[in-house]
């Protein structure tokens, strides 16, 4: 009924829908629905249109066959996905891109933070990490390729060291060219980390450090047992960022290896788009989306879980 | 006694953060050196001196390459008129979810917010279709809607963290003093909700313009590919842009969000904290 009522508002703001608005606020006039109707119809129709609608199609479409007449085919699409060996592959790098992705980022970016944190140079130290983050994934793609190319820079420094042993096709064999475009995006996306890691640090009481150092807790012993308890709910947050920032990479990985070579280093964002539009099977593209999405939401729902969970301790 | 060891994990600090500086700062100082080189002195591997600045030449090839002079001029115009519209839009959501007597106020958040959570992988075809169907494929307005629609969500996300917190009493004396809804959003919310919007603005603006992927599936032609595709194109394996022509473009298309990012850091933080 509430839609309804909205629905009929501005047309009528004194028909059946201010009768209907009365049961509830009698002394209020029926032209006061104007406003959440204004309000709201804009943000809803471009959600829905753009984004909510589409995502059914894609849904919808995911069960129906590739080709000019696509028929009703079940689950096949997605049977596909798991048998067809360059989309397994995908479907490793995309996990292998969470594990690293959230590993290195949280993990650097507490230590980076603790570390400068006591540092008089701290700040500069800093600015040189969190600096990355302002760069878009295309420009970060560019530097990536410029260090880890057959002639680049990584090459050419193991060389003058002497450890020329060492060189390596870093961007065309598997799995280095995936571990090197998780360290790339990790360049890019520790600083995030940082940043708000030092917000949860200076967020500590002085008081609990000072009673822990009375207690006699230091150095290591005061990180473990103060400050990453203290920490938790930031530590939320940046998981919560960069899992949602690692699944979704497009950028990093099609400009630094377009995927190749020969789609070694596709993760699902880009194995949705060589299947959907470079390959045109828009009914195995479609159900890798809707698979992407679904691991999406279920770690989006475990970290919100586990964030409440930890709210109530 | 504790002083000599005191000592030695202040040495191992300082070593351990200097090495990790250096790790994120040699990329950085090499794409300066190779990118202010002048392009001829580059001989196919990472020059790691700098010889014959040739930063604006470097420049000047790259930019006449990709068609940057339009890309740039393109991603300006999305990145400052989509920004904008998404957050007013955003913002009169949020004020019709916090201060307007609506029913399931939850519900509507929900629909609007959800689009925070889809990969954008799953909007692409529907889109791609949907807009040649209607002739908005490879448009300024094709683009710019989905933009628009992308940007909501968390713009609404974020005015509505600070409007939830202004007081009851407010609105309610506004109101008994005859004020209707749009006199109350113009003359207490928006005013309230305004530093909130610039930094969703701000957040936005960055990240429409370093948006890549519906700059390639959703348009093809220069005149309205954003600034990220020519980027893209350039590094491609069909390139014939030398090394130090890329790298100069690519600082110069980062410029504009490390000066935002910089400038408003703390609006950054204070958007990323709300998150909680």
């Amino acid at each position: 009924m509430a839609q309804t009522t909205i629905a009929a508002a501005p047309g009528d703001p004194r028909g059946s829908s201010g009768a209907a608005l009365k049961v509830r606020h009698p002394r209020r006039p029926a032209v006061e629905f104007v406003g959440p109707v204004v309000c709201l119809t804009l943000a809803v129709v471009l959600i829905v249109g753009v984004l909510l609608v589409p995502f059914g199609f894609t849904g919808y479409r995911s069960f129906f066959s590739n080709g000019l007449n696509p028929v009703y085919v079940g689950f096949a699409n997605y049977k596909t996905i798991f048998h067809d060996p360059i989309l397994v592959k995908s479907l490793i790098n995309t996990l292998m891109w969470v594990v690293g992705s959230l590993v290195l980022p949280v993990g650097v970016g507490l230590g980076i933070a603790v570390m400068t944190n006591q540092l008089k140079w701290g700040k500069a130290a800093r600015l040189a990490i969190v600096l990355p983050y302002a760069l878009s994934g295309t420009a970060v793609a560019v530097v990536g390729g410029f260090m880890l190319r057959s002639d680049g820079a990584i090459n050419q420094m193991l060389g003058a060291f002497g450890l020329g042993g060492l060189q390596h096709q870093w961007l065309l064999t598997w799995p280095s060219n995936t571990i090197c475009a998780i360290l790339v995006s990790v360049w890019q996306a520790t600083g995030v980390a940082v940043v708000l890691y030092m917000v949860g640090l200076q967020g500590i009481p002085a008081e609990t450090l000072e009673a822990a150092a009375l207690d006699g807790a230091a150095g290591l012993k005061r990180f473990r047992y103060i400050i990453i308890p203290q920490l938790r709910p930031v530590t939320a947050v940046v998981v919560g960022i960069t899992l949602a920032n690692a699944l979704r990479a497009f950028d990093v990985t099609w400009v630094l290896t377009n995927g190749g070579p020969a789609r070694t280093s596709e993760t699902l964002a880009l194995s949705m788009y060589s299947e959907t539009f470079l390959a045109e099977r828009p009914g195995v593209g479609a159900a890798i989306a809707i698979l992407l999405t679904a691991i999406v939401l279920a770690s989006s729902w475990a970290y919100l879980r586990k964030q409440t969970g930890d709210a109530h301790e | 006694m504790s002083r000599p060891r005191l000592r030695l994990s202040s040495v191992a600090l300082n070593l351990s953060v200097a090495g990790l500086a250096l790790i994120w700062l040699v990329p950085v100082y090499l794409i300066i050196v190779n990118a202010i080189s002048d392009q001829s002195k580059y001989t196919g591997t990472p020059r790691w001196f700098p010889a014959k600045f040739g930063f604006f030449g470097n420049l000047k090839s790259a930019w006449q390459a990709a068609n940057f002079g339009q890309t740039a001029v393109n991603s300006l115009i999305y990145a400052t008129f989509c920004a904008a519209a998404a957050v007013l839009i955003a913002t009169l959501a949020a004020y019709a979810l916090v201060a307007l007597d609506l029913r399931r106020p939850s519900l509507w958040f929900w629909i609007i917010y959800s689009g925070t959570l889809l990969p954008l992988q799953v909007f692409a075809r529907p889109l791609f279709l949907a807009e040649a169907q209607v002739n908005l494929y490879d448009t300024k307005w094709g683009l710019s809607i989905v933009y628009i629609a992308l940007c909501i969500p968390f713009a609404m996300f974020v005015v509505r963290n600070v409007l939830v917190s202004v007081p009851k009493e407010i609105p309610e004396a506004a109101r008994l003093d005859g004020a209707n809804w749009f006199r109350m959003f113009l003359h207490v919310h928006l005013p309230l909700a305004r530093s909130a919007m610039a930094a969703a603005f701000v957040f936005q603006f960055v990240y429409i313009w370093n948006e890549l992927f519906f700059g390639i599936t959703l348009s093809i032609s220069p005149n309205v590919q954003p600034v990220m595709a020519s980027l893209a194109t350039l590094e491609g394996p069909y390139s014939t842009t030398s090394q130090p022509a890329v790298l100069a473009v690519a600082i110069v298309v980062a410029l504009p969000t490390i000066a935002l990012f910089l400038g408003f850091q703390r609006f950054f933080v204070s958007s990323l904290k709300t998150n909680l």
